[in-house]
């Protein structure tokens, strides 16, 4: 985690081999199921996995209306391997201007007889954070307080050249 | 407010030399004189790259006679690193659930 460039890495090794979580992000029934916490649903309105292929979900709560959750684009699709989008392009490439940009980069490796799943997301800015809480992802919202020790680790190895 | 105040932090951590400076000062404050000496770089561009630390929040400066000291902001630190912390967990909860859904509904039988 690199606070200075408000990017972050999270890693896990899922119990099932990289064809099954393949599966999970590239077939549209299965993605929605896990994208959006429940009682959240979720529609995925674009999931088309090629290069400039739009990303776009819409969530809602309680049979209310439909409302947007995510839009981007991919950038980068290796079967099995590798997963690239960003919020900061709409399908085609289109520039856009979200309200959280961001990149990720998702990379699945087999290992152990499973899938080592890593994600990194670097994101542009922190601006309209609060719109984010308010669109209903608040899991994880306010629980976790950081730690100023995280960031004053790496700060302390960021020296002058 | 907040939101555009942080939007300025982060803009200001885009050059590394401005990481620098906050990183030593994260081990206590320093002279001007003191701080600039590693960098290398003319004094008028550097008292740019500390006047952006100080405009976006990151440090503060006290003048004593000739010596202008800085001093990093903790509050700061704290407020860019709670954001990321938020976007952390939410990217946690998700993979989770991914790693819950594969597991139960599209892993192979176990042979077992």
């Amino acid at each position: 985690m690199n606070a200075l460039q408000a990017e972050l890495a999270i890693s896990r090794l899922i119990k099932a081999p990289p064809a099954a979580v393949w599966r999970a992000w590239a077939e549209r029934e299965h993605f929605e199921r896990w994208w959006i916490p429940h009682p959240i649903e979720c529609r995925a309105v674009k999931l088309d996995l090629r290069p400039g292929g739009g990303f776009e979900t819409h969530m809602r709560e309680d049979g209310g209306e439909w409302r947007p959750h995510v839009e981007g684009c991919f950038l980068a699709v290796e079967p099995e391997e590798r997963l690239v989008f960003t919020t900061m392009l709409s399908e085609g490439w289109r520039p856009s201007e979200p309200w959280l940009a961001l990149t990720a980069v998702i990379t699945l490796a087999a290992e152990d007889g499973g899938t080592r799943y890593s994600a990194r997301v670097m994101h542009k800015t922190p601006e309209d954070a609060r719109k984010h809480d308010e669109m209903g992802f608040e899991e994880g919202w306010g629980t976790a307080i950081g730690q100023l020790g995280e960031v004053a680790r790496i700060l302390a190895s960021a020296r002058a050249p | 407010m907040e939101n555009d105040s942080l939007d300025k932090a982060f803009h200001a951590l885009a050059d590394p030399t401005r990481r620098a400076v906050i990183g030593r000062l994260m081990q206590g404050p320093a002279a001007v004189s003191q701080l600039a000496g590693p960098f290398g770089i003319g004094l008028p561009a550097f008292l740019k790259h500390l006047r952006v630390l100080e405009e976006s929040g990151w440090i503060r400066s006290e003048k004593r006679g000739r010596v202008r000291t800085c001093h990093v902001r903790p509050e700061r630190l704290l407020a860019a690193e709670r954001w990321l912390t938020q976007q952390r967990a939410i990217w946690e909860a998700c993979t989770d659930r991914l790693a819950d859904y594969v597991e139960t509904h599209l892993a192979p039988e176990d042979p077992a």
